[in-house]
């Protein structure tokens, strides 16, 4: 039996039994992992709002090493981020970036640096007006960050940087195909020169200054056509929580 | 030794209950199988009275045996308030505490993305046609539960009913985030719904 004390971020709580909840979390000390919190359905529960999704909290849990369920023993929150609760964009913007964490990342894969970077994704949904490009942010830096750098430089085929409009992206091989050599290649969407220089600014970007970057209106599609797919080619299937964000802005 | 397939068709049956799993699942199979033939035939009336006789209340979605519900028939009732909530159960569960005198509108559910459940798999066009038609409703008690489901569709239904003269309110944040309303004690739900606020 072992003793955990982490920081984590609640991605997800579900009701187990009767009383109790099971929640999965993302921890900075060791990846993410799933615990039952006993008792935690009842209102005077002594986990409060500490395990509602986007909580930033402390933890203890414990169980055997590798072993599927842990107990969760005590949680502090550290923040609970109540001002994107608030307001269903944002929320449903922080629902999205923990589903993708939750989908893309295996359990028990300790990596602080991605702990950090989410967290950071978190506090800037609190304060960014602009959630667009926060998301496309995210999804590029996110899939690079787990290992799958896009090579946005130069062609897949020619290895030269493409210097016209019509440049297409082959989501398999992750890369850019230059229009040139776009007929002798797979390339399931393509886009103009503007767009290719926004991806390069987005992929390098860092994240806490994602208020210093605009996308023009003109581009936001093309843009979201590369990194949504680019995710997309990852998880296999649409994320259950994408469509409400387009459901909310209409609203 | 394989299970005879009578057995199997009950296990499989009682899964499909919310909270049911394989464990429990064959755990009630064979207490239900130790038990007397008569056990057995009320346990399966009583299953089937319920889904012959109660209905959805069309004014209210609370469950009912007669349509309209007792609440929505009632002429001491307070037309002019609603209280929203998540559940059929959590009608019975404010109506306990005694001390609301509105009517109700039952949701079926909360929004949740994660579940796929989105504002259209909710009762929410009939709580806008009863705000919209010029019925006597001045104030509209979001009683969702106070977590992130709850929380959301309560933004969510107070945006929806801007463009009419109603005022929305939320029961107070005094109800501790993260819990169930059905575990809620008489007196904090007393003091939650004295305390609502007014929705931003
Ligand atoms: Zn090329
Ligand atoms: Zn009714």
């Amino acid at each position: 039996m072992a003793l955990y004390n982490t920081e984590a971020v609640v991605l997800r709580t579900i009701n187990f039994s009767e009383t109790d909840k099971l929640c999965t979390l993302y921890s900075r000390n060791f990846g993410k992992v799933k615990c039952v919190a006993k008792s935690a359905r009842r209102l005077k529960s002594r986990y409060g709002a500490a395990l509602e999704p986007l909580s930033y909290i402390k933890t203890i849990y414990f169980g055997k090493e590798g072993q599927e369920l842990y107990r969760l023993n005590h949680c502090d929150i550290l923040k609970s981020f109540q001002s994107v609760r608030e307001d269903i964009g944002k929320l449903y913007t922080g629902v999205y970036f923990l589903e993708l964490v939750d989908t893309l990342v295996h359990d028990g894969e300790s990596a602080p640096h991605l702990f950090d970077f989410i967290l950071e994704a978190l506090r800037q949904i609190q304060k960014q007006k602009d959630l667009e490009i926060l998301r496309r942010m995210f999804e590029i830096r996110f899939i690079s960050l787990l290992g799958y750098l896009p090579n946005l430089s130069v062609c897949l085929i020619c290895k030269k940087e493409p210097g016209k409009s019509g440049i297409g992206f082959n989501f398999q091989r992750g890369g850019i195909v230059c229009p040139t050599c776009r007929p002798r290649e797979l390339s399931e969407t393509h886009f103009s020169v503007g767009t290719w220089n926004y991806l390069k600014k987005l992929l390098t970007f860092d994240i806490q200054y994602s208020d210093r970057i605009k996308l023009p209106k003109a581009l936001q599609d093309e843009i979201e056509q590369v990194t949504h797919r680019m995710i997309l080619s990852h998880t296999g299937r649409e994320l259950k929580s994408y469509p409400f964000i387009k459901q909310m802005v209409s609203l | 030794m394989k299970r005879p397939p009578a057995v199997l068709e009950l296990i499989s049956e009682l899964k499909r209950l919310p909270g049911i799993g394989q464990k429990t699942a064959e755990r009630l199979s064979f207490f239900l199988m130790r038990g007397t033939l008569d056990q057995a035939r009320r346990l399966a009336n009583s299953i089937v009275k319920v889904k012959e006789k109660i209905v959805l209340c069309s004014e209210c979605h609370s469950i009912t045996e007669s349509d309209p519900c007792d609440i929505c028939r009632d002429p001491r009732r307070d037309p002019s308030q609603i209280c929203v909530v998540e559940e059929p159960h959590d009608v019975f569960v404010l109506e306990s505490m005694g001390e609301f005198q509105g009517k109700y509108h039952v949701l079926m559910g909360a929004i949740s993305p994660l579940d796929g459940i989105g504002p259209e798999s909710l009762t929410l066009e009939d709580l806008k046609t009863r705000v919209a038609s010029k019925g006597p409703i001045r104030e509209v008690i979001l009683a969702t539960n106070p977590n992130m489901e709850g929380e959301s569709t309560a933004v969510y239904i107070s945006k929806l009913l801007k463009p009419y003269e109603v005022r929305v309110t939320r029961i107070a944040r005094g109800l501790p985030m993260g819990g169930d309303l059905e575990y809620a004690d008489p007196v904090t739900l007393k003091k939650s719904l004295e305390g609502r606020m007014d929705m931003p």
